[in-house]
């Protein structure tokens, strides 16, 4: 089911992204950590990787000329990360159900 | 300048509407001692800090804080 597949595609890039937040503030008070450095960039390269495939099929994760959009301008789309089951309205204006 | 990022930091599941505990939480965030507080303290206090070392910390810190 495809609000399965993309919230496992999300979990990926969190999880990454945890990691990659954590060296980070590590390396920020030990920066001739060798291997804390390759682990970082390892990571990174992994992380971006994740976030390229998931907007390829889920549209921008960011804005500001950070990732580009199909038409029509998807960054306005739902669901934004507050959205659940519980605060979709009536209309379905918040298209958790939407793709595809 | 700040980038905001279309996603959680951790998934999320709610299964009950429980607005008390929905203050206090809040009130967590936004509220006196409250993260954001600290948040903008760092943002703001990282410009005069001697080393680079703690000018990063307080930086990336400051940004994990800032966002709900």
């Amino acid at each position: 089911m495809d609000i399965m597949h993309r919230e496992q595609c999300l979990r990926k890039i969190q999880e990454l992204e945890f990691a990659v937040i954590e060296l980070n503030l590590y390396l920020d008070t030990h920066p001739t950590h060798q291997q804390a450095l390759m682990d970082y960039n390892k990571l990174t390269q992994e992380l971006m990787n994740a976030k390229i495939m998931y907007e390829r099929q889920f549209g921008p994760l960011t804005n500001f000329g950070y990732a580009p959009s199909q038409y029509p301008w998807q960054w306005i789309e739902s669901p934004w990360p507050w959205e659940n089951e519980h605060t979709c309205k009536e209309d379905m204006s918040c298209g958790s159900m939407k793709r595809n | 300048m700040w980038i905001y990022e279309k996603k959680l930091e951790y998934p999320v599941k709610v299964d009950s509407c429980n607005p008390t505990l929905a203050a206090m939480i809040l009130e967590q965030f936004g509220g006196p001692d409250g993260e954001l507080s600290a948040g903008i303290r760092y943002l703001t206090q990282r410009w005069t800090m001697p080393t680079n070392q703690a000018k990063a910390i307080l930086t990336d810190i400051g940004t994990e804080e800032l966002v709900p």
